[in-house]
């Protein structure tokens, strides 16, 4: 009877060691900081991985990547409000921009994907963009069009 | 026909049935029942819900990490949220209280974790589909901004964003990231 519960006792103690442990090993490790501006500016509405809430936010795991690859389009992501009125300076955002494109499309990224400048960010940022939804479908049917033929 | 022998083919059956047949020639029934029994006991009493619920704060394992107490406005992970704690709604800190839904948009923010002094990146999920909670109202707006700004203002109600409508009924402090 003795040894029994000594032996409970000591199953009992380790098993609590263990729960201790895996709490406390828990240590902070940072975000990458292009990934923690995502998640500030853009995550709250576009979601973790970008997909958005139909109806209400459009999802960006298609149409950045068919956006990103003509000049028309890159300008439209950057003008759009959340990107263009967003507080991150031309160059945060240009890498917010290239970091969603490469992490939050569905497909795979080609190889010749050219990553946003601060300079190109400049240059589109200050024209308002006011149609938005318009603006887009039009894009993205070009696009379509274009990858029909 | 020949005599069939029990678990001649698996060892780890015969390595079990000798095991058994050892023990129970050593101990009697009694003392088998009795050290079981002290086994259940030491091992279970830790884990009846009367004890966790009778456990200070102060005494939680990860409270050295995570200071405070999720039930309170001046919690580290609010420093940023206005509505009511979900925490004392039937829910937690990361999970809405049953009969609610989280909304999936929501608001983000940083809040500094004084035991380890990073800031962390916290999302205000709101927990919608009810009425107000009515418990806990804490408005604390650190970093918040005007309307104008809306990704970085806790004044929308983000239930609008969520599936089963605009009633608002309490907000989520959930950890999403390490900013610094």
């Amino acid at each position: 009877m003795k040894r029994g519960a000594l032996c409970a006792a000591v199953f009992a103690i380790t098993c609590s060691a263990i729960a201790l442990q895996l709490r406390a090993g828990q240590a902070a490790v940072l975000t990458p900081p292009v990934q923690a501006n995502y998640m500030l500016n853009c995550m709250g509405c576009h979601l973790a991985d970008g997909s958005g809430a139909a109806g209400k936010v459009p999802s960006v795991r298609d149409s950045m990547l068919i956006l990103s690859r003509s000049t028309a389009g890159r300008r439209y992501l950057v003008q759009v409000p959340g990107a263009a009125l967003s507080p991150l300076s031309d160059l945060e955002l240009a890498q917010v921009l290239s970091w969603m494109v490469r992490n939050l499309s569905a497909r795979t990224v080609a190889s010749d994907f050219t990553d946003f400048t601060a300079a190109e960010v400049a240059d589109y940022r200050r024209a308002p963009l006011v149609n938005v939804r318009e603006r887009r479908a039009q894009l993205l049917a070009v696009a379509a069009d274009r990858a029909a033929r | 026909m020949t005599a069939r022998v029990p678990y001649a083919g698996n060892p780890l059956d015969a390595f079990v049935e000798r095991m058994t047949r050892d023990l129970a020639r050593r101990v009697s029934r009694r003392s088998f029942l009795g050290n079981v029994g002290a086994l259940l006991f030491t091992t279970g009493v830790p884990l009846l819900p009367v004890a966790r619920g009778a456990a200070p704060t102060a005494a939680r394992p990860e409270a050295a990490a995570d200071p405070g107490d999720p039930q309170t406005c001046e919690y580290w992970r609010h420093c940023a949220i206005d509505g009511f704690l979900c925490a004392c709604c039937g829910g937690s800190i990361q999970s809405c209280p049953p009969g609610t839904e989280a909304s999936a948009i929501t608001w983000v923010g940083t809040c500094h974790n004084p035991a380890d002094g990073h800031d962390y990146i916290v999302s205000y999920n709101d927990c919608c589909g009810k009425s107000q909670c009515g418990r806990c109202l804490c408005n604390r707006n650190e970093g918040d901004k005007p309307l104008y700004m809306p990704f970085k203002s806790n004044d929308y109600n983000w239930c609008a964003g969520s599936k089963v409508g605009i009633a608002y009924h309490c907000s989520t402090a959930r950890v999403v990231g390490v900013a610094k």
